[in-house]
């Protein structure tokens, strides 16, 4: 975990282009809001790990989401149904069902689909919005935060060493 | 573009998957075996047990070796075991957990055999007890004729129950009578009183004194008398209601064996109808076995069959858990149920030949794949049966929640039958049975119809009713039975029809007749003594009751002579004295006066007569 987080620290700190770290944060959403072992989650793993972007953030945005989940279940759960139950999406949906490749991906379950409606709808947003907090973080707060006695405290301290052995 | 692929990405995942491939197949045959033992052995309460499971890649599938089906009710036997089942597996469903087969074959499947070691395993004694209640056929089928002794206890008869409500009214009204009479004055007290009272009341009063303390003792006898008299009423009610209520429980307990003989007739049918239950009897123990292999059968598959009413209940009632959702299903012509065996094969010996049970869409969720279960079974090449066709369909799919099973048998040299009453053995028979089930929302309803040709029967019962029997029997070879089940599944009501009835009811009907008129008149008698038993000498208590009421009355009436004695004032005893002097005064006077007037009457009669005979 701490390594993790002196990873993710790294990065932030780091000239690491904020839109990796923060399109890696975003898609961190689609595991976080829906259930973690399924078809989707793995080719969303899959594109963490192949793409450019920053793996740590993508991490420790799974941790956080997930956490965000358990309050969203319930209203992913009603979109979901709603979506899945929409009489004009019904043609859309059975002719997906019959692809047992699309079937695999769970996409009939309420909780994926409305989960995942909800990360791709947020996916920009978050992705664009993270990218001008980490940019906001490097000109304005970096400074100030290498200037608090707390900080200097944890400059001494394991996680200190592992944060800078990672960002030799 | 380049620059955003990071291709030791794509090997780490590749590396990644292939570890989590290659687990999942070294694990699955563990988990396969170690799955179908746990829930096997769940379902079946005995011991399921695996020799060895085997996963094929190419193509996929699973190969199950030896697998053994303890049976619960006798550890020792197997209910059902095969050498070897394989079944292909869809490798996208399965990758959702989902174990769907196309194909399962299961090859030398045998019922009912021996084991080597015991399959029991701990029990819930909730189960053992419920399984213990139940009476078996025969039990239900011979309270036609069932013995006095057995009638009395089994039964909640109205004498004896009268004869404790008359013993627990006597015991309470004795004590009440008891408390009320340590109230009343017994004949000592009573005499005591006629002295006291003569005591004050008789003699002279000597002064004014003498007057007031006879006067205050005789108002303190009075108000003695007055409690004495309120105690002996009191008395006297608490006997007439005893008395009265003692009398209606002993009307009641005299009357109840009259009742309680009444209501044995009807239950018992002790008339010529009590032997319409014989082919119940004959045949009952059997049925019953057969029809709880298969009740056990389905109770067993039951719960797992889903209908759309439990779901839709399982849904209102149960909160979906975290990242689990519910899955909504969409029409399609390859329905994804957790659990689906598209088409199964099973064979195996069966009397002397083959069985061969086919299965289509076997599944625990026909909800979802919008089709019943079907198994059929036939034999082929079977000795002691011509032709066996069974249909079972399990329709639980969407709306529907009925169970059916057809059965048809023919040319059924059916094996010796031990009938299990009088001795009497169904040696030889040839067998045609049509059976039909349904069970609709838990309420069986079935029907069988056996017509059995070439019949022989034995028997050697030493009992006159088991000789009469085994006579009648022999002399039948060709008959029908025919059986109704009707009601829920836990206490099904089985009856039985038969012209086997008819048969050996004229061959027999005197006997049992007789034997009826011997078990009422025993059953009377039995009844009346319980009477006599528990009236015991309660009309004798009741007379000592009365003669007690009229002594209390004598009792009565002797302290009211007793309260009206009164004592004379002492005024009117001293003008009454001075009367009674003046009165004897004059009466001395008046008789003194009369003395002398009849004395000198007589001087005058002796002058008068001295004078006359001087004249002569």
């Amino acid at each position: 975990m701490l390594t993790l987080l002196a990873r993710l620290f790294k990065a932030l700190n780091s000239d690491s282009a904020p839109g990796q770290v923060a399109f890696a944060f975003a898609l961190a959403m689609i595991p976080g809001f829906t259930p973690l072992f399924s078809l989707i989650n793995l080719l969303v793993l899959l594109l963490a790990m192949v793409l450019r972007i920053n793996f740590s953030a993508f991490i420790f945005g799974v941790a956080i989401f997930s956490l965000i989940g358990y309050g969203l279940d319930p209203a992913s759960a009603a979109l979901g149904e709603k979506i899945l139950n929409a009489p004009e999406l019904r043609d859309v949906w059975t002719s997906l069902y019959q692809n047992e490749w699309v079937r695999i991906s769970s996409f009939n379950n309420t909780i994926t689909m409305g989960g995942l409606v909800i990360s791709l709808v947020l996916l920009i947003p978050v992705t664009l919005l993270s990218r001008v907090l980490i940019l906001q973080y490097r000109h304005r707060l970096l400074a100030w935060v290498n200037r608090l006695k707390i900080v200097q405290a944890l400059k001494a301290s394991k996680f200190w060493y592992l944060y800078t052995t990672f960002a030799e | 573009m380049t620059k955003w692929i990071r291709w030791s990405g794509l090997a780490g995942f590749l590396a990644v998957i292939g570890l989590i491939a290659a687990l999942f197949i070294l694990l699955l045959p563990f988990a396969i075996k170690s799955g179908i033992e746990f829930v096997g052995t769940k379902v079946a309460g005995a011991k399921v047990t695996v020799d060895d499971a085997d996963v094929t890649l190419s193509p996929l599938g699973v190969r199950l070796e030896r697998l053994q089906v303890a049976d619960a009710r006798e550890p020792m036997r197997n209910l059902v075991e095969f050498d070897e089942a394989v079944a292909d597996l869809e490798l996208a469903p399965l990758l959702v957990g989902k174990a769907i087969s196309n194909e399962l074959s299961v090859t030398n499947l045998q019922f009912h055999t021996q084991r080597a070691t015991s399959g029991a395993i701990a029990k819930d004694p909730e189960e053992d007890a419920a399984g213990d209640a139940k009476p078996s056929l025969k039990e239900k089928a011979s309270e036609a004729l069932p013995s006095v002794d057995e009638v009395l206890a089994k039964e909640t008869l109205k004498t004896p129950q009268a004869g404790e409500a008359l013993k627990e009214s006597w015991n309470i009204q004795s004590e009440q009578i008891d408390a009320a009479l340590k109230k009343v004055p017994d004949s000592a007290a009573l005499a005591n009183y006629e002295t006291e009272v003569k005591e004050i009341t008789s003699g002279r009063l000597e002064s004014v004194e003498d007057f007031r303390e006879r006067k205050a003792r005789l108002d303190a006898l009075k108000k003695q008398f007055e409690k004495d008299r309120s105690a002996i009423r009191q008395a006297r009610d608490a006997i007439q209601e005893g008395r009265s209520e003692v009398s209606d429980k002993l009307a009641q307990l005299r009357s109840a064996p009259g009742e309680d003989l009444a209501y044995l007739k009807d239950k018992y049918q002790l008339s010529g109808q009590g032997v319409s239950n014989l082919t119940g009897l004959l045949f009952g123990d059997d049925a019953a076995n057969w029809a709880q292999e298969a009740l056990y059968w389905y109770e067993k598959v039951q719960p797992y069959l889903e209908s759309d009413e439990e779901d839709s209940t399982d849904i209102k009632d149960e909160k979906a858990p975290r990242l689990a959702g519910e899955f909504v299903h969409f029409p399609t012509d390859d329905p994804w149920p957790d659990f689906l065996i598209r088409t199964a094969r099973l064979t195996g010996p069966f009397s002397g030949g083959q069985l061969v049970i086919s299965g289509k869409d076997i599944t625990h969720q026909q909800i979802v794949t919008g089709r019943p279960t079907v198994f059929t079974a036939t034999g082929d090449s079977l000795e002691r049966i011509g032709d066996l066709d069974a249909r079972l369909t399990l329709n639980h799919t969407l709306g529907n929640s009925v169970d059916t099973l057809t059965l048809a048998v023919s040319d059924w040299a059916m094996a010796p039958l031990n009938l299990g009453v009088a001795g009497a053995r169904l040696a030889s028979s040839q067998v045609k049975l049509d059976a039909e089930a349904k069970v609709v929302r838990g309420e069986l309803d079935a029907e069988l119809d056996a017509k059995v040709s070439r019949a022989q029967f034995t028997g050697d019962g030493q009992t006159l009713f088991a000789r009469e029997l085994n006579a009648a029997l022999k002399g039948i070879n060709r008959f029908s039975v025919d059986a109704g089940v009707t009601g829920s599944l836990k206490s099904p009501d089985v009856t039985f029809g038969s012209d086997l009835d008819r048969q050996i009811n004229s061959a027999i009907t005197k006997r049992i007749s007789a034997k009826q008129d011997e078990f009422e008149a025993r059953l009377k008698s039995r009844l009346n003594s319980q009477v006599a038993e528990y009236a015991g000498d309660y009309a004798d208590e009741l007379q000592q009751l009365t003669e007690m009421e009229g002594s209390l009355d004598d009792k009565l009436n002797a302290l009211k002579d007793l309260a009206s004695q009164e004592l004379e004032d002492f005024k009117a005893q001293q003008e009454r004295e001075a009367r009674e002097k003046l009165e004897a005064e004059k009466a001395a006077a008046e008789q003194k006066a009369k003395e002398e007037a009849d004395a000198r009457k007589q001087d005058l009669k002796n002058q008068a007569k001295d004078k006359l005979k001087s004249l002569f």
